[in-house]
């Protein structure tokens, strides 16, 4: 238990009472600082059972998703059944586990109703209510009228899915995925909405007598958000056109959106920088997004993006804006295009890592979780371990390990880092990482799996194969067959010490026993000769010989020197009956060097006349003839 | 009882007098009191049988052997003095068993033990392996979830799974 000290008691204790204003929480801050991350521990989100904790990363999503629906139906009936949950034990008052307000309430003709209705995100309703009081004539306050063009444009004039239900595909949504062909598809796409022509927002923004800057504003960004971008720039030149400035927003929309507008490269940057121009004109303050906008913009304009890349780095600079991870991954994305060797000097990443090392970040933009997984890819197409080692250690600072992203990108991370551990790091090392980032931070694929074997195999370990086969077998693994035969073959491979060989032979026995219990797994010849021989190098001839037998009812052909091997093992036995048989079987399956197996049977054999009559007539049948 | 009629003893009089009256208007008689019968010597016992059922140990003690072979299930502090609210702990533990034998119906494989540790109430359960993990897990955040915006406090529920029921013996 002391071993897992980070800092002394004392140490903690003593900076925690030095602090003149400390806050409540001080001591117990100070304690947790002293414990370090449990690598043992199943993740906290889960129960402590080996029944109930998830063992791959599929289980792992399965458990927490299945949970998150849980709380939800229970939201679901605390907020249907709002009088059953009203009374109020908790002093103070805890405003989080009083049932909400689902439905509406106002049913009148008001602006108080249109407010409520916004705040409850209900966009249909929202703008039918705008409707009817505009039809009744009364007027409706600029600031509701903002936050009602908010709301349209951000859900883009459809309700947020509510409760599951499937949104319907239209023919125009099937089109624009088709367009955006440099992406990857994922699901997120498909819960994107287009913006359709004409919608309300756009219809409702026509009506109003005066559109100031917020509401171009909200147009704009829906418009850019949704996909609509050339519409977005429009209208931006209908607001220039009626003499208003925009805001900081509306450029950041329009920067992110300038590389779709135009296909070639210095189109793009020369509209980009334009737009820049024009918000020094305007006196527009640029900021983080702005910066980070550009970045971003500039990834998809090809052979400028170094120089412009940089320029725009000394902009923020002089600006006084500390770049974010964003930054630093946009440049990094400009700089080390993926998978070419030729970029095999990783000083820019080396300058970039010494910047930020020992910092504690926050999440500022969205795009900050790539980061890590991108400068983790560089150093793996790289092979430079150190690098990779500096990166990791700035993962442990304070709390950067939040900025992993998800768990999807969490994973992509760890796997590219193990990936350059088991082909640049000593064994023991790799070991040691091995037991402290699997399984609790993350679950190895086919792929890490075949990494680890490789490295055990350079550094000479495989006595440690049976417990990776454990593992295997945890991790859910053990229905792939390559890696089981993978692993066979490096097992099986050379003669080892006798306690290996033991040790190896269970092991094989425990990959049968999985097997068995998968009848849809297509055994290979080679996995079953493996097999074999492990069993025969250990002495288990019983178990080997049903081994073979297994090789006719999976249709699988014994090799010549698995049969040799037997026949070697039957004579140190002595069992000439079990030689009898093994030229038979060998018959069975009309191998060429059936006659060579009966020679060596006949010369090494004690054989009774009826094994000489079978043996002598195989050998003849199978001699080839001169 | 003597009582003195002098001006300095005037409120002792008067309360005395107040004392005496009410003694003397129920002098001789005693008071029955009627409640519904406890059945204290036939709780929480299984009787003997004819050796077919199987009994957890929780089931085979005896309540007086509570604090001596058994713990307790319900664990807070508004048994001791001078704390209050017994009475409103001993309900919700009561409809806290019934919801976890509703919910996780067939899956338990013991009692329920309730701790109240400050604002938090763990409810600790030894489950059997009836349902895959995701079921459990969406049982329990169903649980989690509906308990705490009914108790209006934090409620964690700590699951333990086994094969079987474990018998203590046959009765």
């Amino acid at each position: 238990m002391l071993f897992c000290l980070k800092r002394s008691l004392n140490e903690a204790l003593k900076s925690c009472f030095s602090l003149s204003n400390r806050s409540r929480e001080a001591v117990l801050e100070a304690l947790a600082s002293t414990v370090s991350r449990d690598p043992t521990a199943y993740p906290y989100q889960f129960q402590d059972d080996p029944y109930l904790s998830p063992r791959t990363s599929t289980e792992f999503k399965l458990f927490s998703l299945s949970q998150e629906s849980g709380r939800s139906a229970a939201k679901y009936i605390v907020n249907n059944n709002p009088k059953l949950f009203t009374k109020d034990f908790a002093e103070p008052h805890i405003p989080c586990l009083m049932p909400e307000t689902v439905s509406l309430r106002l049913e009148e003709v008001s602006e108080e109703a249109l407010k409520e209705r916004i705040t409850l995100r209900k966009v249909t309703a929202a703008v039918d209510m705008y409707d009817q009081l505009l039809q009744a004539g009364t007027t409706v306050s600029m600031e509701t009228t903002h936050s009602l063009l908010d709301l349209i444009c951000l859900y883009s004039d459809r309700d947020p899915v509510q409760d599951g239900e499937p949104q319907t595909d239209d023919a125009e949504f099937g089109e624009e995925l088709k367009k955006r062909k440099a992406r990857v598809r994922r699901a997120s796409d498909f819960l994107k909405f287009t913006w359709k022509e004409n919608n309300n927002a756009e219809r409702i923004f026509n009506l109003l007598p005066e559109r100031d800057t917020r509401c171009y504003s909200a147009l704009i960004r829906g418009m850019v958000k949704h996909g609509a971008y050339a519409k977005a720039f429009s209208m931006y030149t209908d607001m220039l056109n009626n003499r208003l400035t925009a805001d900081v927003h509306i450029f950041n929309a329009l920067i992110s959106a300038a590389p779709d507008v135009r296909d070639k490269f210095n189109e793009r940057w020369d509209l980009v920088a334009e737009l820049l121009n024009q918000m020094n004109q305007q006196k527009v303050r640029p900021d983080l997004l702005t910066f980070n906008s550009v970045l971003k913009a500039l990834r998809r304009c090809g052979f400028l993006a170094k120089t412009q890349a940089l320029h725009t780095l000394n902009e923020m600079k002089a600006l006084g804006i500390a770049p974010s991870l964003a930054s630093y991954d946009h440049i990094l994305a400009v700089f080390y295009k993926s998978a070419s060797s030729a970029q095999n000097n990783t000083d820019l990443l080396q300058e970039v890592i010494a910047e930020l090392e020992g910092r504690i970040f926050t999440c500022q933009d969205p795009d900050d979780v790539l980061f890590f997984s991108s400068a983790m890819r560089i150093c793996l197409d790289s092979k430079d371990l150190e690098l990779g080692y500096k990166i990791q250690s700035l993962v442990d600072v304070g709390e950067n390990w939040r900025l992993l992203g998800d768990s999807f990108q969490q994973s992509i991370y760890y796997g590219r880092f193990f990936n350059l551990l088991c082909m640049m790091e000593h064994i023991d090392v790799v070991l040691k990482w091995y037991k402290q980032i699997i399984p609790s931070l993350y679950y190895p694929n086919p792929q890490g799996m075949r990494d680890l074997l490789q490295a055990l195999d350079t550094d000479s370990r495989l006595d440690l194969l049976p417990s990776i086969w454990k593992d295997i077998k945890t991790l859910g693994h053990d229905n792939k067959p390559d890696l089981v035969e993978e692993l066979l073959s490096l097992m099986a491979r050379e003669k080892h010490s006798s306690e290996v060989q033991e040790s190896f032979a269970a092991c094989a026995l425990d990959v049968k026993s999985v097997f068995d219990l998968r009848p849809s797994i297509e055994w290979s010849a080679a996995s079953l000769s493996h097999i074999t021989t492990l069993l025969l190098r250990a002495n288990k001839t019983r178990q080997a010989w049903e081994m073979l037998q297994l090789f006719k009812s999976r249709n699988r052909v014994p090799s010549e020197g698995l049969l040799n091997n037997f026949l070697s093992v039957c004579h140190s036995d002595g069992d000439s009956q079990k030689a009898v048989q093994l030229v038979q079987l060998s018959a069975a399956f009309c191998l060429p060097t059936t006659w060579r197996l009966a020679k060596r049977a006949l010369a090494e054999f004690e054989l009774t006349e009826e094994q000489r009559a079978i043996l002598s007539e195989l050998e003849t049948a199978g001699e080839p003839s001169d | 009882m003597a009582a003195s009629l002098s001006s300095i003893g005037n409120v002792r009089v008067l309360s005395a007098l107040a004392w005496s009256s009410s003694l003397c208007s129920f002098s001789g008689s005693r008071g029955l009191h009627v409640t519904v019968s406890c059945c204290k010597n036939r709780a929480a016992r299984i009787r003997v049988g004819k050796g077919d059922k199987p009994v957890t140990y929780e089931q085979a003690h005896h309540p007086h052997h509570i604090g001596h072979r058994k713990g307790w299930l319900s664990q807070h502090t508004s048994n001791l003095k001078g704390e209050d609210g017994a009475a409103e702990r001993t309900v919700e533990d009561v409809f806290i068993r019934r919801f976890m034998f509703g919910t996780f119906h067939g899956c338990l494989a013991n009692e329920i033990v309730i701790k109240r540790r400050g604002n938090l109430l763990n409810v600790c359960a030894v489950m059997l392996q009836k349902l895959p993990p995701q079921k459990f897990y969406f049982l329990i955040g169903y649980t989690e979830s509906l308990l705490s915006h009914f108790y209006k406090c934090p409620v964690k529920l700590e699951i333990q799974t086994l094969q079987d029921k474990i018998v203590y013996k046959y009765l």
